[in-house]
């Protein structure tokens, strides 16, 4: 897997290809006039809806009792998408997967938003020994093969917490990959963070609040906090992206919750009953392109947000 | 060194040239004459007129000092000579003739022949200007060896020639720049400059981010450099005193247009326009603090949306009714010196009004700007 | 490249794999009725347990005493006893393992540096040309593809579907066969699993170059070097590649773990009798010894390769030697 968030550090500059003469002045029309945050937006909208309300769409979740379908059919007026090994119909499937992957995705861009925020403010406004050391385990973090690691921490805590048990209504296998993706990428995010808490300091109203006698805790909460939110807000899309992107490979090696089947988890179904060598494309390419929907949108969205919030100068030398 | 050319150093400097010109080089024609340059670059947020009309000739031999604040276009003007503009900007109109060539016509590829053989360009803070990941000869022998097509031996030793000529030690072209001291890079810069053999060496800023010592170090170089080599000199700087010790000719723009232009000597002890003079009143000793310029009450005004009019209205202590709505035109006057400002309304007083803005170019170029040699 | 640079980039490596160790200790405490269950393995005879507790130290103090036993043993490359091999010790299980996998990566890395720098770097250097925009909208969907879901339709077309390729696995099973015919037949096994790990790689790469290449196509250097009027193939090739390189290198050492992953998945659906197969087994096994070589060994590399890549960047970057 090769997905990081990268923001501040990509111009993916699909930005480019905005409708010359639109000079639209909101924040939002903005976004919106460039090609990338409008794809972005527009895929996201229905993404969410579907999330929101899967069982509008498609009833309910359909389970290996309440299959209705012949195994592996292919896609038919009935079951327009096909169905699986079990004769689940992969539409109910796939939709129903939104909702789950992108929950996940969600509590886990949280988590390490929150602790990669704070690690980089932190470090990046208290400097000295306190930066050292954070910067220290940050670097071992970025540099550790953490989903591996992950690999190993899951079954443990499964076999510590018991795979049954629940938290604030989240199935533990679930609480799992979220804690498990927030650990592996939050690194990044205070790497970010941090060398943008680096610029604002230099600044000189940071100077003028230590002085009137301010404690630290005030002045980063007060005054650097506001300036790095633009960052946070660009970052914590990024990271949505690569939560989704890493959710999807832990449930396809097999950490996934089968009786809560996000998109990975659907694609490990897939793997298990053969699909690829049957030629049972059906099976595959519903969940597999609403992952690279998604993440591609969240990718296209972030860089949007980025270039807009957090303007650089265009071509300046 | 100011004051008078004598007549015959056309021939003289060319004489002196170890390169053939230009195929299409008119022997006659003045070595750089700017006309009427106009240069814009897009934002998301607008397009911001960076040099507006801007009018200008330079002769052999000859420094031409352009000063003015921060933003009023002086990089802009230097860099669109060759177009180098950053990719979001673009020459609107005008014409830049190096012996008797328009160089804005051309296409990217013929304009590589006037790049660095013809016009070549010392920029400030030399750290960022130098490859760091390339020796210092390296970069020098470069565009001799690319440019004029000498083999790569010959290019490293003329290189190691011209540190020795700027005073680094020929052995020192094996460093990379960040070995280098700040004085060092400027002075390899200047090597780098001269390695074509150029008719035109633009100076851009080049002794800022310097200490004074070696700021003096380097005017000095120029200076010898310009006597022993002929060359003509384009310096673009904050520091008066530095204009007025080493050019001939001063343009003093602002926001994007000439405001005043002319001989130094004359210029600078009688200044016309209003903003040249609040530019040398707020420079009240030449020798004392050189970095006061910043002093005049107001801020230039925004580029995307530049007032009708003069742009110095809003901070102009003369301000006129006229001043707010139409754009003073240029007028030269016996001495050579060449002013925007409706304080001179000078021959055109006589003849038609003065044009108003939105008519197609706001300042009649052609008949008023060359400075009679 | 100073000594004291190496030096000190070596000091780094260590001080991280001692973490690494450190860590794995940890792990191995919060087993599930660890450290017992380690010792538990159904296909240990009773006296060889006995001897392991004892060389564990597990009736001392947990610290130093059985952290320092730990780390030892680790580092003459004892990592206990794999439950689902049968009580082989797990270093030589994974060494199997290991090779496919450096074979699959390594080849699918330099694949992808090659051509990921190099798409990159020509649409960063043209950005909004024909160009940059479809490599760039190309390499955006790749860079949202786990590399399983490059693989799965690469099989469905590629194996099931045309017939071109096999569908899974490094041979084809059974059959006396020559040298070549045996590389050959490698070959034509390697073909979609390493297709599936460069592209991932080459959407990702070929971003991130194109971004380095646009920041460094604006420093003052370029407009010197284009003042300079040399061709603009002269500019890129000598001037932006070099410096826009250096980031990158930091980038893809860093990114290691990241490929290794995925690499994971790639077996998975290829049937890729490497690491990322045993992983699987392991995971489904709960075979915690085999699970823990599994990431050491992997951390390692990772480490060591982000250890080369410090002395790559010093051999790239003059500033860095001093
Ligand atoms: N790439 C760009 N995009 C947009 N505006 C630009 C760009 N480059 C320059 N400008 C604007 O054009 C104007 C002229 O800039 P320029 O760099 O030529 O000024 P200058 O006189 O050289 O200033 P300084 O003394 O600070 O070097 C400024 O207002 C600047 O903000
Ligand atoms: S034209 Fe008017 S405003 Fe402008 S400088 Fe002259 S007097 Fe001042
Ligand atoms: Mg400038």
């Amino acid at each position: 897997m090769s997905l990081q968030p990268i923001a501040g550090t990509t111009d993916l500059g699909v930005g480019r290809w905005t409708t010359t003469g639109r000079r639209a002045r909101t924040f939002v029309g903005r976004l919106l006039g460039r090609t990338d945050g409008l794809v972005g937006v527009v895929i996201l909208a229905f993404f969410t809806v579907i999330a929101l309300f899967p069982s509008v769409f498609v009833g309910p979740l359909e389970g290996v009792l309440s299959a209705t379908g012949q195994p592996l059919d292919s896609p038919s007026l009935a079951y327009p998408f096909g169905t699986d090994e079990l004769g689940r119909d992969l539409l109910n499937l796939t939709v129903h997967g939104a909702r789950i992957s992108m929950v996940i995705g969600l509590l886990a861009t949280i988590i390490t938003v929150v602790i990669g925020s704070t690690v980089g403010i932190v470090a990046g406004y208290v400097g000295g020994v306190v930066d050292n050391v954070l910067m220290r385990i940050t670097d071992f973090f970025l540099v550790l093969p953490t989903i591996v690691l992950a690999l190993i921490l899951a079954p443990i805590i499964l076999d510590v917490i018991g795979a049954q048990a629940e938290l604030f209504g989240i199935r533990s296998t679930l609480l799992v990959i979220v804690i498990v993706i927030g650990l592996t990428s939050w690194a990044t995010t205070a790497r970010v963070i941090r060398s943008q808490v680096l610029s604002v300091k230099e600044r000189m109203f940071v100077d003028r609040a230590r002085v009137i006698g301010s404690g630290g805790g005030q002045i980063m909460r007060r005054h650097i906090l506001p300036n790095v939110v633009n960052l946070i807000v660009a970052q914590s899309v990024l990271t949505f992206a690569t939560a989704v992107f890493t959710e999807t490979t832990l449930a396809f090696i097999g950490l996934g919750d089968p009786a809560a089947p996000s998109w990975g988890q659907i694609l490990n179904n897939a793997q298990s009953a053969g699909a690829p060598g049957l030629g049972a494309w059906w099976y595959i390419v519903p969940p597999a392109a609403a992952v690279v929907l998604v993440v591609l949108a969240f990718t296209l969205l972030g860089n949007a947000l980025d270039d807009v919030l957090n303007p650089k100068m265009l071509g300046r030398r | 060194m100011t004051g008078v050319r004598e007549p015959g150093a056309v021939s003289a400097t060319r004489g002196r040239r170890q390169v053939p010109l230009p195929r299409l080089a008119d022997p006659a024609a003045p070595l750089l004459v700017v006309e009427d340059l106009a240069v814009r670059f897009s934002l998301p947020s607008g397009s911001v007129k960076a040099v507006d009309g801007v009018s200008f000739r330079l002769d052999d031999g000859e420094a031409l000092g352009i000063a003015g604040e921060s933003g009023c276009g002086k990089t802009t003007t230097a860099l669109s000579l060759v177009r180098l503009l950053p990719a979001n900007g673009r020459i609107r109109s005008g014409s830049v003739k190096l012996f008797g060539i328009d160089l804005v016509p051309k296409t990217e590829k013929q304009l590589a022949r006037y790049r660095w053989r013809e016009i070549s360009i010392v920029f400030q803070g030399a750290m960022n200007a130098l490859n760091p990941v390339r020796r210092v000869g390296d970069q020098i022998a470069e565009p001799i060896e690319v440019r004029l097509g000498r083999s790569r031996d010959a290019s490293r030793k003329r290189a190691a020639e011209l540190l020795d000529l700027v005073g680094i030690p020929g052995q020192r072209a094996s460093a990379y720049p960040h070995e280098l001291s700040g004085g060092m890079r400027q002075r390899a810069m200047i090597a780098m400059a001269l390695a074509c053999d150029p008719a035109i060496v633009i100076g851009d800023e080049p002794t800022t981010a310097l200490d004074v010592m070696v700021q003096a170090q380097i005017l000095q170089l120029l200076e010898r450099l310009r006597r022993e080599l002929g060359l003509s000199l384009i310096l673009i700087t904050h520091d008066l005193s530095v204009i007025a010790e080493t050019c001939d000719r001063v343009m003093v723009m602002y926001a994007g247009k000439v405001a005043e232009e002319g001989p130094v000597t004359r210029v600078f002890t009688a200044p016309r326009h209003p903003y040249t003079q609040k530019l040398l009143s707020s420079f009240p000793n030449i020798h004392a603090d050189r970095r006061t310029l910043d002093v005049i009450p107001g801020q230039p005004p925004d580029l995307r949306n530049p007032p009708p009019g003069c742009r110095f209205a809003a901070r102009c202590p003369f301000v006129m009714d006229v001043c707010r709505e139409v754009v003073p035109p240029e007028v030269t006057f016996g001495d050579g010196v060449r002013v925007a400002c409706h304080l001179y309304p000078g021959r055109d007083a006589a003849g038609p009004p003065p044009r108003v803005v939105g008519a197609t170019r706001t300042c009649d170029a052609a008949s008023s700007t060359d400075p009679a040699p | 490249m100073s000594a004291h640079y190496i030096l000190r980039k070596l000091v780094q490596a260590i001080l991280t794999i001692v973490a690494i160790v450190a860590l794995n200790f940890v792990l191995f405490r919060m087993m599930p009725g660890s450290p017992e269950r380690a010792t538990k393995n159904p296909h240990l005879t009773p006296e060889f347990i006995a001897a392991e507790r004892a060389k564990w130290g597990l009736d001392k103090p947990l610290f130093p005493d059985q952290l320092v036993a730990f780390a030892i043993s680790t580092a003459q490359g004892d990592l206990g006893y794999s439950i689902k091999y049968r009580g082989q010790p797990v270093v030589e299980v994974v060494a199997d393992a290991a090779g496919p996998t450096v074979l699959l990566i390594g080849i699918g890395e330099a694949i992808a540096i090659v051509v990921g720098l190099w798409l990159g770097a020509r649409s960063g250097w043209r950005r909004g040309g024909v160009m940059d925009r479809i490599g760039n909208s190309l390499s955006l969907i790749f860079y949202s593809m786990p590399y399983f879901v490059i693989g799965m339709p690469l099989i469905i077309i590629f194996a099931a579907g045309l017939g071109w390729f096999p569908t899974s696995g490094m041979t084809t099973p059974g059959g006396d066969k020559g040298p070549a015919e045996a590389l050959f037949d490698l070959g034509r096994h390697l073909v979609l699993p390493v297709t599936a790990v460069a592209l991932g790689l080459i959407g990702a790469y070929s971003i991130l170059m194109r971004s380095s290449i646009v920041e460094t196509r604006s420093e003052d250097y370029i407009t010197t070097a284009r003042a300079k009027g040399l061709p603009d193939a002269l500019v890129l090739r000598s001037h932006a590649f070099p410096n826009a390189l250096l980031p990158m290198v930091t980038l893809i050492a860093i990114n290691l773990g990241y490929v290794v992953a995925g690499a994971i998945t790639a077996e998975i659906v290829f049937n890729w009798p490497g690491l990322g197969l045993l992983t699987v087994q392991a995971l489904d096994a709960r075979d915690y010894p085999l699970l823990q070589a599994i990431f050491l060994l992997i951390a390692v590399s990772v480490v060591f390769a982000n250890f080369a890549a410090d002395i790559v960047y010093g051999y790239l970057d003059p500033r860095v030697r001093a």
